[in-house]
């Protein structure tokens, strides 16, 4: 066989090569970025979920990250404010404690709720533990990580 | 305030050069397939062993490298994927126009006679240029999301403006002509309208997600703010009736609607934007003979091989021919009485010039390069800031993408054919620098941590409505 047309074979097909090597080293990379995107320290702990709100501030199913320490209140410096008329300045606020979660009210006129009982002291809190604070009720649930 | 940016003196932004690996890595492969797709179209037309077109390939692949070191010495940390991805595409286009008569556009400037492929590279490297100016010199969104309705109005004025003064070519009135300039507005106009939308969405899309419109037993969607939705087929209809552009109108309500979902996560609005669309297209079938036309040519069209179906018709013979791998750069598209079997085939059919030339295995390369441009666009969009970004980035990946996705199904019959162009691959000013547009915005707000989110603007009436009665 001719071997500039053997050549030209080989060209032909080393582009179509290319273009597949390319789209290879493009799929490496998106998963690198998965997987460190997966194994990122800076992940949530939980998240509270909005589930009853009656004046839509917060919105129904709005979704707050919960830290270690997180505060629950009308005060806008709270991490999660409730701008409800039932719910005081700093109402509550919810702590993670080694592998578990407690929630303490600071006080409030209306009190707090988990599953419908008031929060006298602190109590600890489970994932899926519905709060009310005020008139918003709000569901812990685990963090995206 | 981080403590860096109160150490450094007022006024003065520290640059810090930053390698990008990945990107140079992707670059070189780039650059090496199109030499080694120059090498492949000059063996077999000239049968020696020469590169074609190597200086045009040259300029196009330093006009890349350029815009990469501008962004490494500018020290940003945009995606280092998608400019490589984009790269490939349009040196994919470039090979095929290299390739192509180029007498098929042709322009003059002065003594200086530019052909088919010389004007694509003044094009990519201009797209190139609008990338790297706004990768690198964007660093705040503030401008696009204070002014959505100046956007809005802009884009309006655009439309009107190419009603008026349009010139028609092939039956559809896209072209704008302004002095010695011509472009098509509907490719700008997109980008628009995804500013828009993301602008309108982000800032009503808690009362999108919640409010309904309770009738009776039946609960809708909250029903005022139905009136976009509504405005917004009346305008994808509008493009369609006074321009006759029906792949810029479809393509304006996929990003419509997708954007709706991403925005509220609501089923419903999709449905309903859905049934809308479908009863506006049953209304434009009937009433227009141009869209009954694409009809039935897509249907079947060998009923008319000659006439109206012709261009489908080679087009799909040239996917037959080319099988698995192709028959090569610059031995395919076998001449019709002296011309092209595919008329358009550098704008609306160049998928099924590179299935002919480069098989299959090319074809597939490119839709999955497509889906590597909507896969960094919606990470992009999960790693945003607020849901401004979020919905810009998505919204501006998908005008991308989904254009892709028309186009493509058009030339391989798996719906009516509509004339828009391939992104990037295709030959056209308008195309190419719009693209690049998008693409520049999103390389612009992948870079997180330069700049906070913007504060949230002061409430529009319907959220001071619901705020008020209550202590």
């Amino acid at each position: 066989m001719d071997p500039f047309v053997l050549a030209l074979w080989a060209v032909r097909l080393a582009l179509l090569a290319l273009v597949w090597l390319f789209l290879f080293a493009v799929a490496r990379v998106l998963m690198r970025d998965v997987r460190r995107a997966a194994a990122e320290p800076g992940a949530e702990l939980g998240r509270l979920v909005v589930v009853a709100s009656p004046d839509r501030e917060p919105p129904v199913g709005a979704a707050f990250p919960v830290d270690a320490v997180t505060t629950i209140g009308r005060d806008l410096a709270s991490t999660v404010v409730i701008a409800d008329a039932f719910a005081s300045t700093e109402h509550a606020v919810i702590t993670y404690r080694g592998r578990a979660w407690f929630i303490e009210d600071r006080g409030s006129t209306n009190g707090t709720y988990v599953n419908g009982s008031l929060v006298d002291g602190v109590v600890p809190l489970a994932v899926g533990d519905e709060i009310q604070v005020g008139r918003v009720r709000l569901r812990l649930e685990r963090g995206r990580r | 305030m981080t403590a860096a940016a109160a150490v450094a003196p007022r006024g003065i932004v520290r640059i810090r050069p930053r390698l990008r690996r990945r990107e140079a890595m992707l670059l070189l492969i780039v650059c090496a397939v199109l030499g080694v797709g120059g090498l492949s179209l000059g063996m077999t037309t000239t049968d020696t062993v020469t590169v074609a077109g190597w200086q045009l390939l040259v300029i196009y692949g330093g006009a890349l490298v350029a815009v990469h070191l501008a962004q490494s010495l500018a020290g940003r940390r945009t995606d280092q994927v998608l400019l490589p991805t984009v790269g490939l595409l349009g040196g994919i286009g470039l090979l095929l126009m290299i390739r192509l008569p180029q007498d098929l556009v042709a322009q003059d400037l002065g003594s200086l006679h530019l052909g088919l492929a010389q004007l694509q590279t003044v094009w990519l490297c201009l797209g190139l240029a609008v990338v790297g100016v706004l990768a690198v010199a964007v660093r705040s969104d503030a401008w696009l999301r204070m002014y959505k309705y100046t956007w809005a109005l802009a884009g309006l004025t655009l439309l009107v403006l190419t009603f008026v003064f349009g010139i028609d070519e092939g039956g559809a009135r896209l072209t704008l002509v302004v002095g010695p300039f011509s472009g098509q507005p509907s490719e700008l106009l997109k980008v628009i309208l995804v500013i828009f939308l993301a602008g309108y969405l982000a800032e009503y899309r808690p009362l999108l997600a919640t409010e309904r419109t309770v009738i009776g037993p039946i609960r809708l969607p909250p029903l005022p703010y139905l009136v976009p939705m509504l405005a917004m087929v009346a305008l994808g209809m509008g493009v369609v009736i006074v321009q006759r552009d029906l792949g810029a109108a479809l393509l304006f309500y996929i990003v419509f609607l997708v954007l709706l979902y991403i925005a509220t996560g609501r089923t419903a609005w999709v449905g309903l934007g859905i049934a809308l669309g479908a009863v506006a297209s049953v209304a434009l079938y009937l009433a227009f003979p141009h869209v009954r036309e694409r009809v039935s040519v897509w249907l079947d069209p060998f009923a008319d091989p000659l006439g109206a179906g012709f261009q489908i018709v080679q087009a799909l013979h040239a996917f037959a021919r080319g099988g698995l791998f192709g028959v090569g750069l610059g031995a395919g598209l076998p001449e019709i009485a002296g011309n092209l079997p595919i008329p358009a085939v550098h704008t609306d059919f160049p998928l099924a010039a590179i299935g002919e030339e480069m098989g299959l295995a090319a074809v597939l390369g490119i839709l999955a390069l497509y889906l590597v441009v909507l896969e960094r666009g919606l990470r992009i969009a999960a790693a945003a800031a607020d849901p401004f970004r979020a919905l810009l980035a998505a919204g501006l990946a998908l005008v991308v993408g989904a254009q892709a996705l028309v186009i493509a199904a058009g030339d391989l019959r798996l719906m009516p054919l509509t004339g828009i162009t391939l992104p990037f691959v295709s030959y056209g000013g308008s195309s190419i620098l719009a693209n690049s547009l998008v693409v520049g915005l999103l390389l612009a707000i992948s870079d997180r941590g330069i700049e906070a989110p913007a504060p949230p603007r002061t409430r529009g009436p319907v959220m001071r409505a619901l705020r008020r009665g209550r202590g």
